[in-house]
């Protein structure tokens, strides 16, 4: 049997940089995976909707700003799916090779198989040539989630498909019907519609994106995919879909009212939820708590003294960067350095057209906090490097506490939000004031300066828009 | 499947305890939360339950050693793989509320934490906090273990800052981060004459702690004491009164609750009494409540149990508490959050004898109440020579806080209302 001072379950995001942590730190680490190394996020999550989202962004400015830049290209711009399907694979296992020779490189062992605990001290992982025992005096359970599925809408990952049936589409879907208004489902269905389908998104809420993001931010997002001809179905429920020679029949339920709509692919976005049932935690005295999700403490540590737990198995958020900051954490309390969960803040980006990100309080979080605050927008429109760019949807909003100027929260739609955001993430932790924001010099033309003008505004006194004077 | 069990945190502050009782023996089966073992902390005794049933294989220390937190004190088999949520020290009083001895973390701002309720040994995250530090500040506080939530930041906009950290540290040189200015006292050894006869006990338990809180009020707090007289004949004449209607209601009545009240109206009079100096912040705190601590006498040592909100409970309900919390004292089953919060204190050496003493206040309270016996004695009364019941007080106060004159009105009208009970009706509740 072999023997380990840590084994790390799961390889995504959390996983292999906590492996690679651990064994910087000196432990004989190891690191189980079933499927690719890498996880969802290399495989089948962020990286190639990434790749699929950056090369139609370029098809939609070939085929709507060129001519108006005088960038004239002869004929119609088209698309070569295979051509473009292989480029984002080779995006993906450019990554995970990456993944691969980290670990390697830091003497991390790595078992291909599936895990299963026997007891607090030991696994057996199932692997192509049978099973073996690894036992470690620690484990760091990093196994993620999966698409949820709900009911009607069983997966065959080919027509009935969750994001990792999405991202396979060899070929353009000529009818797509979404269901589920969220991040995922907006990133793929943009794409998509930039490819050529017909998309109709079914959203369960009154508004898409909703809870998810800033209101407003989801406003804009919500109105641009309108205006690029994706039909949006808010309140709306899908209950049932047949198979019929023209495809599917998906029949929705809108204020009471049953309809029936076509679709060649169903994509099925309605969220993920945490491996809980999988692995025999039970095993291994690790508890779950009523959603799912492994309990732990603010170390990470769960109910099973030498076990931990990170990333999305470990509560919300579900973010690949949150499970990253936790996999470093948890092999430093293992080295005896005292660590804790201890941000203030966890950014959130969303690949829609435009972006999405945000940090911190949102504006109503902020004011039930009771302390008064400030808020203010300052738009793409006015910043000279966004025209330039022909991407002026969007704003900077910042809210800040009204006495002494905190930054508490900041929430931006628009190009390069994503980017934007990290300034924003940095300014919350430090407990940046308003006038730190502003009075850093940010270089010019830059989308940047957007925020160093949302700072202004908040103050009252941006420069590059008409503003009345605070009271 | 082998478990251990942990002494689990037993207070805030509290590192250490030391092993009473052994309540099992290996081969034992134990259920959840039954109890494995008695321990003394310098506050009280606590029970120690098993987390999970089991079998009891190795007890790893002997009556009367001292524990740290969080060291294994028993191993165990584990009958199930079901793993109970560990449960904190229970107070041997009460099985139904827990001790106040598990610090609870705040879920973080992602409500990713889901805190177990084992026994945490970092200070909580600072998401849900007020302080303001950058992540760099926060890592320093945790790696020289200062509790950076406590701090109070110098920074722009009470940012805590590197400097803020480092001398926090240096003020308490004992790790746990109080409000308290710093205080180095001087440890002098003791060498007897060589071949006297002496025995060595270690200072430890509670009076380890009445020395050190002791030794701190003195040092923090210049004292005075005032005496004076009372003359309680009215007062002994209506407790007489009331013995039997107590009687029916199970309980018995003493003076102290009397005196509880009148000590009551007087602060509210002169609200100074009921306060504390802020010594970090440079600030007075008046409190708005009333926490009457009496000091108890027990076989271990002095403790001051304290009854909450003494302001809105009648004669009865403090005549009852009052026993309650003394038997447990004597017991030695106080829990650690009944001694806590009181924000004025009464000492009744009455019943033992003595004419007058001068207390020492418990910091961070300003003052403290001394009763004594109740004597018969002869005065004159208009010329008369009248037989009258005296009983003496003493007002002993802060006097950074308290002026000598506010001292001396605050212990007249004291008295006068106790001279007439009757007044003490005029502020019932």
């Amino acid at each position: 049997m072999q023997n380990f001072d840590v084994v790390v379950i799961g390889s995504g995001p959390g996983g292999y940089v906590s492996a690679i942590r651990s064994s910087q730190l000196g432990f004989k680490t190891a690191i189980v995976e079933r499927e690719a190394l890498g996880g969802v996020c290399l495989n089948v999550g962020c990286i190639p909707s990434k790749a699929m989202i950056t090369a139609t962004h370029h098809l939609h400015k070939a085929q709507f700003d060129f001519s108006e830049m005088g960038l004239i290209i002869k004929g119609p711009v088209t698309v070569d799916m295979k051509k473009l399907v292989s480029w984002k694979q080779s995006v993906c296992d450019r990554m995970s090779n990456g993944v691969q020779s980290l670990l390697k490189g830091n003497k991390v062992t790595i078992v291909q198989g599936q895990a299963n605990f026997t007891s607090s001290t030991q696994i057996q992982v199932s692997t192509k040539s049978g099973t073996e025992d690894i036992s470690a005096k620690y484990f760091i359970i990093a196994t993620g989630s999966r698409p949820i599925e709900i009911p009607g809408f069983p997966y065959d990952e080919k027509d009935i498909v969750s994001s990792t049936g999405a991202l396979a589409f060899d070929e353009i879907p000529k009818k797509v019907v979404t269901i589920g208004g969220g991040y995922i489902g907006l990133e793929i269905s943009s794409y998509l519609k930039k490819l050529g389908s017909e998309v109709t998104i079914l959203e369960a809420q009154s508004s898409l994106l909703s809870g998810v993001v800033d209101p407003d931010c989801a406003q804009v997002v919500s109105k641009k995919l309108i205006k690029n001809g994706v039909q949006v179905y808010l309140s709306t429920k899908a209950k049932s879909q047949k198979k019929t020679k023209a495809g599917y029949e998906v029949t929705i339920e809108k204020e009471g009212k049953e309809e029936k709509i076509l679709a060649d692919k169903i994509l099925v976005t309605v969220g993920r939820k945490p491996n809980g049932d999988q692995m025999n935690f039970k095993a291994a005295g690790v508890l779950l708590d009523e959603r799912g999700f492994v309990k732990v403490d603010a170390q990470r540590r769960t109910s099973s003294q030498n076990i931990f737990a990170i990333g999305d198995i470990a509560g919300q958020p579900m973010l690949a960067h949150k499970a990253s900051y936790e996999g470093i954490l948890v092999a430093e309390v293992l080295a005896g350095h005292n660590r804790v969960y201890d941000v203030k803040t966890v950014p959130a980006v969303v690949f829609t057209d435009p972006e999405i990100a945000s940090v911190g309080l949102t504006e109503k979080e902020a004011s039930q906090k009771g302390n008064g605050i400030l808020v203010s927008k300052f738009p793409f429109a006015a910043n000279g490097r966004a025209v330039s760019m022909m991407e002026t949807e969007g704003f900077v909003k910042i809210i800040a506490d009204s006495k002494t100027h905190v930054v508490l929260g900041v929430h931006i739609v628009g190009p390069e939000a994503s980017n934007l955001i990290s300034e924003a993430a940095l300014a919350i932790e430090m407990g940046a004031r308003l006038e730190d924001l502003a009075l850093t010099i940010h270089p010019h033309p830059t989308l940047g300066e957007t925020m160093m003008e949302a700072a202004e505004a908040t103050l009252g006194h941006a420069i590059h828009i008409i503003q009345r004077p605070l009271k | 499947m082998a478990t251990d069990i942990k002494l689990p945190e037993l207070g805030e502050g509290i590192n250490e305890g030391e092993l009473i009782k052994w309540l099992v023996k290996p081969g034992d089966q134990v259920k959840p939360d039954q109890a494995v073992a008695e321990i003394m902390t310098d506050k009280a005794t606590v029970e120690v339950p098993s987390p999970s049933s089991g079998t009891i294989k190795e007890l790893k220390f002997k009556e009367g050693d001292v524990i740290k937190v969080d060291s294994v004190i028993i191993s165990m088999e584990a009958m199930t793989t079901s793993v109970a949520t560990p449960a904190a020290a229970k107070s041997a009083a009460t099985a139904s509320k827990p001790a106040a001895a598990t610090i609870t973390a705040p879920v973080s701002a992602a409500p990713a934490s889901t805190p177990l309720t084992s026994t945490p040994s970092f200070f909580p995250p600072v998401a849900e906090s007020r302080v303001l530090a950058t992540p760099a500040t926060r890592r320093l506080a945790r790696e020289i273990n200062v509790d950076i939530n406590e701090l109070q930041g110098s920074g722009l906009a009470g940012r805590v800052t590197q400097d803020d950290v480092l001398s926090a540290k240096d003020s308490n040189s004992t790790s746990s981060v109080t409000k308290a200015p710093a205080t180095q006292f001087p440890k002098p050894s003791y060498q007897g004459p060589t071949g006297s006869l002496e025995e060595r006990v270690p200072l430890r338990g509670i009076r380890k702690k009445i020395a050190e809180n002791l030794q701190m009020a003195k040092h923090i707090i210049p004292h005075f004491t005032l005496m004076d007289e009372a003359n309680v004949s009215e007062l002994v004449k209506m407790r007489e009164g009331l013995k039997d209607l107590a009687e029916k209601n199970q309980t018995k009545i003493t003076y102290l609750p009397f005196v509880i009240k009148a000590l009551v109206s007087t602060m509210r009079e002169y609200p100074m009494f009921n306060a504390s100096i802020d010594d970090q912040a440079q600030e007075i705190v008046y409190k708005k409540y009333f926490n009457i601590g009496f000091a108890a006498d027990t076989p271990n040592g002095l403790v001051v149990p304290v009854i909450k909100n003494a302001d809105q409970k009648t004669i009865l309900e403090l005549s009852k508490e009052i026993i309650e919390l003394s038997k447990k004292a004597r017991d030695g089953k106080l829990k650690p959050d009944e001694m806590k919060g009181a924000t004025i204190s009464i000492t009744n050496i009455g019943s033992v004898g003595g004419t007058y003493a001068t207390p020492i206040i418990n910091h961070p309270e300003v003052a403290i109440l001394g009763m004594y016996k109740i004597q018969d004695k002869l005065t004159l009364k208009d010329t008369q020579v009248v037989a009258q019941k005296a009983m003496n007080y003493t007002i002993t106060a802060d006097h950074r806080l308290i002026d000598g004159a506010v001292a001396a009105n605050f212990l007249k009208s004291m008295i006068s209302k106790l001279e007439n009970p009757a007044v003490l009706m005029m502020n019932m509740y």
